[in-house]
């Protein structure tokens, strides 16, 4: 797609291209969807994070949700406390989590495989009691409250007006354009490249000039910057507080980008489809039969875990790879 | 397996495809058009509430009866004709206690299911995430099961919410009372989770004249992480001499609180528990989970302190016990239908709406009329409680009275004098006095007054 270009403008035109695509799916679904939408976006931004780490330079991290938390709190204090607006909270949010993945990125460098996925865990499980530790600031067990609020005259003179879910689609889509462009470029890029080949053989890497810890730790700053921009963009949507960034959201992360495909770009955006519009597409199949909630309330759980499985096993280049494979052959 | 560094750059083409198949499915899933009434969730056959309470997940036990006890009894009033010939069906979401995942059913019930009103919701830090957006929708946001001073009493704040229970500040400004009166050289402590609930409770026992020292040294937790115990809460409250221990936390974690302390063999003199967390089964049930026998469930319960709004669902000669027992075992569907306080909660509170529907008319089912009936008629909608109900323009409380009892060794909640004794106070700085209030009778057949199904 789009072959003989540089890559910058590849990568433009892709977005630009994702942009339209979404703005219009923006305009014909009804706001259930537009809001579920919305958070396949915001889930994208931080499957994205995971497949830049992981995927791309091979380190392991359990607790991107603790780093989404970062970029949520920075966010939601900026507004609250210092009264800056939506929109610079949200950007200035990225260097606050991209530090945040500089301080983790240092002792990352030192970590690999199993202590590195323990160490980013233990981050993910602290996150509830640093908020009730300095509960004066991070208000406790229940949360900053911000949100997207209501769309400013100039967006409603120039679309219409919108409904809250298509203000919080458009509001998402800017930003899920700019992670996009920025992840297509450090891939298409000799950034991108020696990350990958960190990852594939470390010492071959050494031998060709790439220096392995200052490399970690920047893949871990970049990788944080974007976490952080999808935790700002989730906790937008009504709390920033412990329950929003659970454990478990960081092992959601993790279950989109290798159902998706954690090499790839294409990957992390159908991983987090796949998350998001599972349970509904389950409630649709199953509405039909007399279902006990016992298990219904338990199946998306284990349709997605059953669904894991089979990708690690059968196919672990998730459904971009399985896709690519198929057309190759 | 060699996966080549090249397939996501060949293969982001293909994306666009697989975003417009995505949007195909996702449209082909999506809601059907609302009917043709003006009113979302309302039409000549049928009215459609929505609830969302955490079914599965840490603080799920006894709290997932709610829903269900709650629709039998709507299936109750369905099965007598419907309201003004409406049958009432009631959409559920679990939000597994966690509030990004409130956000989110919240917004399933709102755009998919087309509810009319949101009825008996469950969680405090849960709606906290959502009762924003539901305001500014106007959409009722009806018997809230959350105690939390914050959304009722600022209705210019939140018009639309009016809650489900008496506050907590009220209920331990009322057990605080009855601490000062019979705790005279006990030490007392408090374990409460950290969040609007327990600084609440926090919060009455201080206008009762309980301060606590500092924070630090509190036993805290956070809610829905008392799956693991409390041994180190317990441990602290212990070694500081604690005799008799406050809890302002779900049932889940004093059932984890009394596991933990009979694990290290604490045993303080008296545990004083906020009604939402001392349910009897409840307590029983998670204990047995975790090994401990009936029997002995029944002893570490016996004399536990806590209070109420309505009668015990152990007192066999109350009409509307006896009344929504009966239709629990007729109509409630649930898995777990156990007779207990959750289910009669549930049932009381489809008990109200069932009330609040009839008041509003056959014709005047509409968002505002709702709301505006239930600041107006406090009195007319009536229910199980001891305690009427405080709604007006200026505070959207619930239940301002309570009673306090003492769990005896058949786990039934009892009076601690020797006859129930309703106390009544604000969720300020009142006085807490004693309550003189008669309590409106069940409706023949035990649906409310005025009921018609034509």
């Amino acid at each position: 797609m789009f072959k003989g270009k540089s890559i910058a403008l590849n990568s433009l035109l892709k977005t630009v291209l994702f942009l339209l695509v979404i703005f219009f799916l923006g305009k014909i679904f009804d706001p259930y969807n537009q809001g579920q939408l919305s958070v396949v976006l915001i889930l994208f931004i931080g499957v994205l994070s995971i497949t830049m780490l992981t995927g791309s330079s091979g380190q392991i991290s359990l607790g991107q949700g603790a780093l989404m938390a970062v970029g949520g709190y920075a966010m939601a204090l900026l507004i609250l406390n210092a009264g800056i607006v939506l929109w610079l909270a949200v950007l200035l949010s990225i260097i606050a989590s991209a530090i945040a993945g500089f301080l983790l990125g240092i002792a990352a460098a030192r970590l690999s495989g199993p202590y590195l996925a323990g160490t980013t865990l233990v981050i993910a499980l602290a996150i509830p009691s640093l908020a009730n530790r300095y509960d004066s600031i991070l208000a406790g067990d229940v949360g900053l409250i911000v949100d997207f609020g209501t769309p400013p005259t100039w967006v409603t003179n120039l679309l219409g007006e919108l409904g809250y879910e298509q203000w919080q689609l458009y509001f998402v889509l800017p930003f899920a354009g700019l992670a996009l462009f920025f992840a297509l470029n450090i891939f298409a890029s000799r950034m991108g490249r020696s990350w990958r080949a960190l990852r594939d053989h470390e010492i071959a890497s050494s031998l060709m000039g790439i220096k392995s810890s200052r490399t970690r730790i920047l893949v871990f700053v970049v990788s944080s910057a974007f976490a952080g921009l999808s935790g700002a963009l989730y906790g937008l949507r009504g709390i920033v507080g412990p329950s929003v960034y659970p454990v478990s959201l960081s092992l959601t992360l993790l279950t989109a980008a290798i159902l998706g495909g954690i090499r790839s770009i294409a990957g992390a955006f159908i991983g987090s489809v796949l998350v998001v519009f599972l349970p509904d597409w389950i409630e649709s199949a199953t509405s039909r039969f007399e279902v006990s909630t016992q298990i219904s309330d338990y199946l998306p759980a284990v349709v997605s875990g059953v669904l894991l499985i089979a990708t690690v096993v059968a196919n672990p280049a998730g459904v971009v790879g399985g896709f690519s494979h198929k057309k190759r052959h | 397996m060699n996966i080549r560094a090249s397939l996501t750059r060949r293969t982001f083409g293909r994306v666009i495809t697989v975003t417009a198949g995505v949007a195909v499915s996702a449209l082909a899933l999506s809601a059907l058009p609302a009917t043709a009434a003006t009113e979302p969730g309302v039409s000549a056959t049928e009215i459609v509430l929505g609830m969302q309470l955490p079914q599965t997940g840490a603080a799920s036990p006894g709290y997932n009866k709610v829903d269900d006890a709650m629709r039998a009894y709507f299936d109750y009033v369905n099965s007598k004709g419907g309201v003004y010939g409406r049958k009432i069906r009631l959409e559920v979401k679990d939000d597994n206690y966690k509030a990004g995942l409130t956000v989110s059913t919240a917004s399933a019930l709102i755009n998919k299911e087309k509810i009319f009103a949101f009825i008996g919701s469950v969680g405090t830090q849960t709606h906290v995430s959502v009762i924003a957006d539901i305001n500014r929708r106007k959409i009722p946001d009806l018997f809230v099961n959350s105690g939390y001073t914050g959304f009722y009493t600022n209705p210019k704040k939140y018009p639309t919410t009016f809650g489900g229970l008496g506050t907590y500040v009220t209920e331990a400004k009322i057990l605080g009372k009855y601490m000062k009166e019979t705790f005279l050289t006990e030490k007392i402590g408090i374990i409460y989770q950290t969040d609007d609930f327990g600084r609440n409770t926090v919060a009455g026992l201080k206008s009762a004249g309980y301060t606590f020292e500092a924070r630090k040294t509190a036993a805290t937790f956070v809610a829905g992480t008392q799956a693991g115990g409390l041994d180190a809460q317990m441990t602290q409250l212990k070694d500081n001499g604690v005799e008799v221990v406050v809890v302002g936390a779900v049932a889940s974690a004093f059932a984890a609180a009394v596991a933990s302390a009979n694990k290290i063999g604490y045993k303080p003199k008296k545990w004083v528990v906020i009604s939402v967390g001392a349910d009897a089964t409840t307590f029983q049930t998670i204990l047995l989970d975790k090994g401990i026998p009936l029997a002995t469930s029944a002893f570490l319960l016996t004399g536990t302190i806590t209070s109420s709004h309505a009668p015990a669902p152990g007192d066999a000669t109350d009409e509307f016990v006896t009344a929504f027992k009966k239709i629990n075992k007729d109509f409630n569907n649930g898995p777990e239908t156990t007779w207990d306080n959750n289910v009669l909660q549930g049932m009381n509170i489809a008990y109200q709406m069932t009330s609040v529907l009839v008041g509003v008319g056959k014709n005047g089912v509409t968002r505002k009329n709702v709301i505006s009936y239930m600041e107006k008629n406090a009195a007319k909608i009536t229910s199980a409680a001891f305690s009427p109900l405080g709604y007006s323009a200026t505070t959207h409380e619930a239940f301002t009275g309570f009673w306090v009892g003492a769990y005896d060794a058949s786990t039934v909640l009892k009076p601690v004098g020797a006859t129930r004794q309703m106390w009544t106070t604000d969720s300020g700085t009142g006085p807490v006095t004693e309550l003189k209030w008669t309590r409106p009778a069940i409706g023949a057949d035990s649906l409310p007054k005025g009921f018609s199904a034509k």
